[in-house]
Formats: C-alpha cells, structure tokens, sequence
C-alpha cells in the first residue's frame, strides 16, 4: 500500500484535483453564490488543518511503526507490547510483502517491540557481544526523536541490564542496573545486530534473540 | 432537522471541508519537503540529514524529518547519504552503467562498518540473479594500481571486477549508503562521497 502510494503519489493527486475543479466548476456554472459556503469551509479546514497535519506527522509516523509491530509483527506474527521480537534474516527483496524489512540494510539483523511504561520500569537485557557491532536504539514516539541509545557508541559490548523508566518514577534502581529515564510512557524501539557475512548468520541471529525485556521485579 | 440535513448537502460544506483537509495536507507536504530540502546537505549528488533523529529539533524539523527519514538513527550512530542522481544531475537509470571512484584511502571512515545499497524508487529492493544487494567493506574489493577503488553500479558484471560490482535494478533506481559508527572526518562534514559517474 505505502509503495503504491509512493509510486503513484503524484498521478492520484492530480486526478483528485480534478475532481475538485469538476465540483467547483459545475457549483460556478450556477452562480457565484453557489460556492460561497464551500470555499469558506474549505478555507477554515485548510487554515486549521496544515499546521495540525504538521504537528501530528512525527507522531503519526512512530504510530504507524506501532501498528506494524503490534498488529502484523516483522514476519513471526504479531509483537505484544513490552517484548522484543528478533527478525532471523538480513533485509532482501524477498521481504518485499513485509515492507518495512526491504528497505533496511542487507549487513544487519533488526530487533523490533514497543515498551509500554505505564505499569512500571522494565529491564532491557543485552548479551555480552564480544566487540560486535550493536545498538539499541530508543525513540521517543511524540517527537519521533531517540532519547537514548544502548550499544557499542554508548554503553560497550559487556552484558547489561538498563532500567528503562517512564516519566514520574520514583522507586529505586536495583544494584546492577543503569537507569534510562524515558520522557514518555511509550518507546519505539529498534535494535541493530551486525551479520559479518552468511556464516555469521546464526551467532547473529542467536545474540539478537537475547537481546529482552523484563519487567522490573522478575 | 430536514432543513439542515437539505442544506448541508446542497451548500457545498460538506465539499469544502473535503477540499480543504486534502489541500491542508498537500500544503503540509509541501512545507515539509522544503524543510526537508533546507536542511539536507548535498555534496557530490549525495544527500544527507544529520539533524534527523536528535533530539531538542523544533517541530518543523521533526516533522520534515518523519516524513524523509522516518525514525532514522541519529547520525552519530549512522550516516546516510542516499541519491536518485548521478554527479551530473541526471536521474540513475538501470539501463545506464555508472562507477563510484574512490581515490586511495578514500573510502567512508568507520568504526563498525559501511555498505552501499541500490533499490527501486521508492525504496525497496529488487532481485537480480547474483543475489548481491549491497557492497561494502566486507566486499573483498579489488583495488586499482594506484590503490585506488572503482565500483561498478551497472547490470552486467565487469570482466575482471566482479567484486566491485553492484547489480542494478531496471528503470530508476536510488542508491542508499550507510556508514555505521562514522568516522570523525563524517561527523565534521569533512568528508565527501565520490560522484556517481555514468559510463560514456
């Protein structure tokens, strides 16, 4: 769908504008009079609805991101919030039915979910990766912007476990952890692990699938 | 009540209102591909956003950068450079062949690594017989003489340069590539891809 839309963007405009000329010419045909009402709605709606178009786009993109992990998954099903699903093969044409995968990278495993902080802090486990490129990224749906990072840039390839908190929590972090301060109760997160080459594929695929999340007290 | 209901399909509000919501969201298209442009650096054909993904942008960026690169990686952790031309302007076609030269040393500075990545239009990737849809920096490359190194973007393979060669899709294509942990000469703009050069 989104590839269609993308591919014939342009052609679809221009015959709804068509469209639109056709009704506006026709209401003319019977007077001026006859378009007052409709060129002041359309006024207002246009003044009004831009800047909010404008406004709501980041949000409206992560949220269609949310969508295709919880509702479809990436290919093994539908995610549930607050777990982490590793997709077990690099991004090819092959993928093309899932969309979001045929447009990544062929070097990389992906690691998708979406955390809901709301009931609480949850744990985001990573394996050691002895020196393998990794990263967690995690963004911030309302603005679409990553807050913060876990992986070889940020925090080194050892073992860890990160307490991911949502805005307002008090308790305490357990001995062990690291605390990541989320500025919103929901998180879009998207996790990269490096595939070397074919025979890389199953050390992979095996680190990307402990990559996890936990609730706090388990 | 029958009144309202008569008025509100004979006046044209209910029209207006579809035509003002379809106009709103062209002109928020519009204003974001501008912010879009405005903040895109482009040397040598290639474009890249370094702004996107960050934190603290004002609502514009965000916006403009959700809709060119939706949730991409801050550019700290990736670079991307993506372009639908080659360094003269024209539109990258399949049945063209092209070279990227880059000189010796020239290659993308990384600290995990890079790849280069051709696909549709819109963004996809397409099959081809050899199934090789990227090269990169595990690519085993064959250097020139003078250690310099061409890459072959064309649909046939070049006799005695198989390993630099990339397989392009029929009609217009992009090319899309990605330095992971960029170096530091990325980071500070020094650094430039090559053109995209069309075989004569």
């Amino acid at each position: 769908m989104n590839r269609l839309i993308l591919k014939y963007g342009f052609p679809i405009t221009v015959i709804i504008l068509a469209i639109f000329a056709g009704v506006v010419y026709q209401r003319l045909s019977r007077g001026w009079s006859d378009v007052v009402v409709l060129a002041v709605a359309a006024v207002i709606v246009w003044a009004v609805g831009a800047p909010a178009f404008i406004l709501l786009w980041p949000r409206i993109t992560v949220h269609g991101y949310k969508q295709a992990i919880v509702k479809h998954g990436l290919g093994g099903g539908p995610i549930p919030i607050n777990t982490l699903y590793a997709v077990p093969t690099t991004a090819s044409p092959a993928e093309s039915g899932a969309g979001l995968m045929a447009t990544g990278a062929d070097d990389l495993l992906y690691v998708g979910g979406w955390i809901n902080l709301r009931k609480g802090p949850r744990v985001l486990h990573v394996p050691e990766m002895a020196g393998r490129y990794y990263s967690v990224q995690l963004t911030d749906p309302s603005e679409s912007a990553n807050f913060a990072y876990v992986g070889v840039r940020t925090t080194g390839t050892a073992a860890g476990d990160f307490l991911l908190s949502g805005p307002g929590w008090k308790g305490t972090v357990p001995i062990g952890f690291s605390q990541i301060s989320s500025p919103n109760n929901s998180v879009l997160v998207i996790g990269r692990v490096f595939v070397e080459n074919d025979s890389d594929l199953s050390a992979a695929y095996a680190l990307a699938q402990q990559i996890q999340l936990t609730p706090l007290n388990q | 009540m029958a009144n309202v209901l008569a008025w509100v399909s004979g006046s044209g509000v209910v029209q207006g209102i579809i035509i003002g919501a379809v106009f709103a969201f062209l002109t928020a298209i519009l204003i974001l591909n501008a912010v879009g442009r405005s903040i895109t650096t482009t040397v040598n054909g290639w474009s890249a956003i370094p702004r996107c993904g960050q934190p603290g942008n004002g609502i514009l960026v965000r916006a403009a950068c959700a809709k060119a690169l939706p949730v991409v990686n801050a550019f700290e952790e990736a670079a991307y450079w993506t372009t639908a031309q080659d360094g003269s302007g024209q539109t990258l076609r399949g049945r063209h062949g092209y070279t990227i030269h880059f000189a010796a040393g020239g290659l993308p500075p990384n600290d995990a690594f890079w790849s280069l990545t051709p696909t549709d239009a819109a963004g996809y990737m397409v099959k081809n017989p050899i199934n090789r849809y990227s090269v990169g920096n595990r690519s085993d490359l064959t250097q020139n003489a003078d250690g310099s190194i061409d890459l072959y973007i064309q649909s046939a393979a070049p006799a005695g340069y198989e390993q630099n060669w990339l397989p392009t899709p029929p009609g217009a294509f992009k090319l899309m590539l990605r330095a992971y942990l960029p170096g530091a000469a990325i980071l500070d703009g020094t650094y430039h891809l090559p053109p995209v050069v069309k075989v004569r």
